[in-house]
């Protein structure tokens, strides 16, 4: 009768007790409200592991190959005459026409490298040179992206040797290059031939192929090193780019604003360059809360339900406890323990079933895999603990808002009417 | 003659003054018309009546479970009007116990749970002293060998045994009954009345039963009758005559 509920304060221990005898006594109705919860976590672990593990995908492919943040030359925008308010009277051209696009240089790199470094959120700030160019080897030249930087660092900003399916990245000699699956193919090069290589200036320098790489995205470019992109593209000991990462990706908004505050650059966020693809990413997420929501929401109806049913099933024993002295905040909480309990044994089963279940699909692999690698999840799902956290106590919450309800019901009964 | 009236007074454990009870629904329905009782501490009353005549009506007010329309119902000397939620609960805890005539024992718990649910119910828990109180009690009325039991797997006399027993465990002062032997067969009826009388005299508890049962009325100290909304006395004499003429007519 007492020793295992010793530990709850006297005042709370006789409704403890009773709310623990009716659900051990509920049988199936005390399985059916757990149930009910246990659903909507599992609902809501299952849809956040899947759709953030799909937007972590999405988001790890798109900007794992490139950087963060860019910081290249302002490309100054063309302003027409009559705009420029002290040349009022002076004759103005209606003709606006922009620039050809050429290659700006950061003289000063290494100021502006210790500068970005300084801003929060920076993990790393590598000077490169990239433009475009044509590599061919005897046939017709085939147009290619260059990125010319030193390897090791170019592997933390966007990872080339993870990548490889053939030779190496990182020890690149000045005359070797490493180049995109796609590219040795239409070339039909393998590893130790050679091809050549022209800037858009028009400089070209003998390579050999020291590596192969696949990302799976298409035609990739050609890897360089710094030294060699600089003889390339006739940038002396300058550079063109500094390529940013970040620790947060979705901060690079803030990191690219603050760099341009700093330097007189330009900095653009990948999350700028792709709104369109942070948008969907944003209307996933929303998704994903709203769907976790309804079905809190309709858990939340079907504990209700269960618990209205069972308070007016108990109605006769409310009044005999108010008859025997129990006070109305005493029968208020035998019934929000019993959501409580339901709650916690609900979104705890819930909590570890989704789990489950998610690793279960997390196991499957696609039948198709990139050149040279294992192919990826069928679901790219990932097991969130602080959106399985998040559903706990969401449902708990939901769960007791749910009981209390019907426990205010049974608390404001009244013995005569229930017992006539 | 001060002196014993103040003993008397202070012996009184219920008394209600110009009680009226009168429900307002659709229609207007006056049910008790100006009721003054008093009951002594170890009184065995029996309330006796047709059906609707009001007692059931008169026993939730003493039980201050319900409220009425006019009068006062002062109970162990407290004006219940003057208690608040929580006090009136505590009152019933402490100060009454009910029987039913539904046992209304929870079937969650066992015959010893249930016993002590009054205790529970103010403290948390009971005390071994408490315990060994109720234990007594239970293997006094025959259930000795049932405290583990739940209400479903005993007879309807053992629940309506431990639902005394229930109504005895805080030592109240006034214990309600309302047609404690309604819901039984006349073996098990007897069994339970003379348990409840029992305890009555052993515990001094007074007990206020109502009852269709003339017999049963008969061995209480005094008869109540409740008529159109009024009370009254009935000579246990003539209640008697009553009685042992409608038993030769049948």
């Amino acid at each position: 009768m007492k020793s295992s509920l010793s530990w709850i304060p006297l005042n709370w221990r006789f409704e403890a007790r009773l709310a623990l005898r009716y659900l051990m006594t509920g049988g199936g109705q005390t399985l059916l409200t757990i149930g009910s919860v246990a659903a909507g976590v599992i609902v809501i672990v299952f849809l956040t592991s899947l759709i953030f593990g799909i937007r972590a995908k999405l988001t790890k492919m798109l900007t794992e190959s490139m950087p963060h943040v860019t910081v290249k030359v302002r490309d100054l925008e063309p302003v027409p005459l009559s705009e420029i308010q002290d040349l009022d009277s002076a004759m103005s051209s209606s003709r606006i026409e922009k620039k050809a696009p050429q290659l700006k240089f950061i003289d000063d790199w290494q100021h502006a490298i210790d500068t970005i470094r300084t801003v929060p959120n920076v993990r790393m700030a590598l000077p490169a040179i990239q433009g475009q160019g044509f590599a061919s080897k005897g046939g017709n030249p085939i147009g290619v992206s260059v990125t010319g930087a030193d390897p090791s660092q170019q592997d933390q900003v966007s990872p080339v040797t993870k990548d490889l399916i053939a030779g190496k990245y990182v020890g690149l000699a000045a005359d070797e290059v490493v180049i995109d699956y796609e590219l040795a193919k239409d070339l039909s090069v393998s590893i130790g031939d050679r091809i050549r290589m022209t800037s858009s200036t028009g400089n070209t320098e003998p390579l050999s192929i020291a590596g192969i790489y696949s990302r799976g995205q298409g035609r990739g470019g050609a890897y360089v090193t710094l030294r060699t992109g600089q003889s390339l593209f006739g940038m002396g000991n300058s550079v063109n780019v500094i390529l940013v990462k970040v620790n947060d990706l979705f901060g690079s908004d803030e990191v690219a604003d603050r760099i341009q505050s700093l330097l007189p650059y330009e900095a653009r966020s990948w999350s700028r360059e792709y709104p369109s693809f942070v948008s969907s990413l944003t209307v996933q997420s929303a998704s994903a809360y709203l769907i976790s929501a309804f079905s809190l929401i309709a858990s939340s109806f079907a504990i209700a339900s269960v618990l209205i049913v069972s308070v007016l099933q108990k109605s006769k024993q409310i009044g005999i406890l108010k008859s025997i002295g129990a006070k109305r905040s005493q029968i208020l909480r035998v019934f929000t323990l019993e959501g409580l309990i339901i709650a916690l044994a609900g979104s705890l089963a819930g909590a570890a079933l989704g789990s489950l279940l998610v690793f279960l699909l997390s196991l499957p692999l696609q039948k198709t895999a990139r050149p040279g690698h294992v192919p990826d999840q069928l679901f790219p799902v990932a097991i969130l603990p602080v959106y399985i956290f998040g559903a706990v106590i969401a449902a708990i919450i939901a769960t007791v808002i749910a009981a209390w309800f019907p426990a205010k019901r049974a608390a404001s009964m009244n013995p005569v009417d229930v017992m006539r | 003659m001060a002196d014993s009236e103040t003993t008397t007074r202070s012996q009184i454990v219920v008394e209600t003054r110009g009680l009226k009870k009168t429900y307002f629904g659709k229609v207007e329905t006056p049910v008790l018309h100006g009721i003054d009782i008093q009951v002594q501490a170890g009184e065995f009353i029996a309330i006796i009546g047709q059906s609707g005549s009001g007692k059931s009506t008169l026993l939730n007010i003493l039980g201050a479970l319900d409220v009425p329309t006019e009068g006062t119902v002062l109970i162990d000397g407290v004006d219940i009007a003057t208690l608040s939620e929580d006090d009136l609960a505590a009152l019933r805890n402490r100060v009454i116990g009910f029987v039913f005539q539904f046992h209304y024992l929870l079937d969650e718990l066992s015959c010893l749970e249930n016993a002590l649910t009054p205790i529970t119910i103010c403290k948390g828990e009971a005390s071994e002293d408490e315990k060994s109180y109720v234990l007594a009690l239970l293997d006094r009325v025959g259930l000795a060998e049932q405290i583990n039991k739940h209400p479903d797997a005993m007879s309807g006399g053992q629940n309506q045994r431990c639902a005394i027993i229930r109504a005895l465990a805080n030592q109240p002062k006034v214990v309600l009954a309302d047609e404690p032997t309604g819901n039984l067969d006349s073996r098990s009826g007897n069994e339970v009345f003379n348990i409840m009388r029992e305890m009555n005299r052993e515990k001094g508890a007074a007990f206020i039963m109502v009852t269709h049962d003339d017999r049963l009325a008969q061995e209480a100290d005094r008869i109540l009758a409740i008529e159109d909304g009024w009370v009254h006395e009935i000579d246990k004499r003539e209640h008697r005559m009553k009685l042992i003429s409608s038993l030769n007519d049948s």
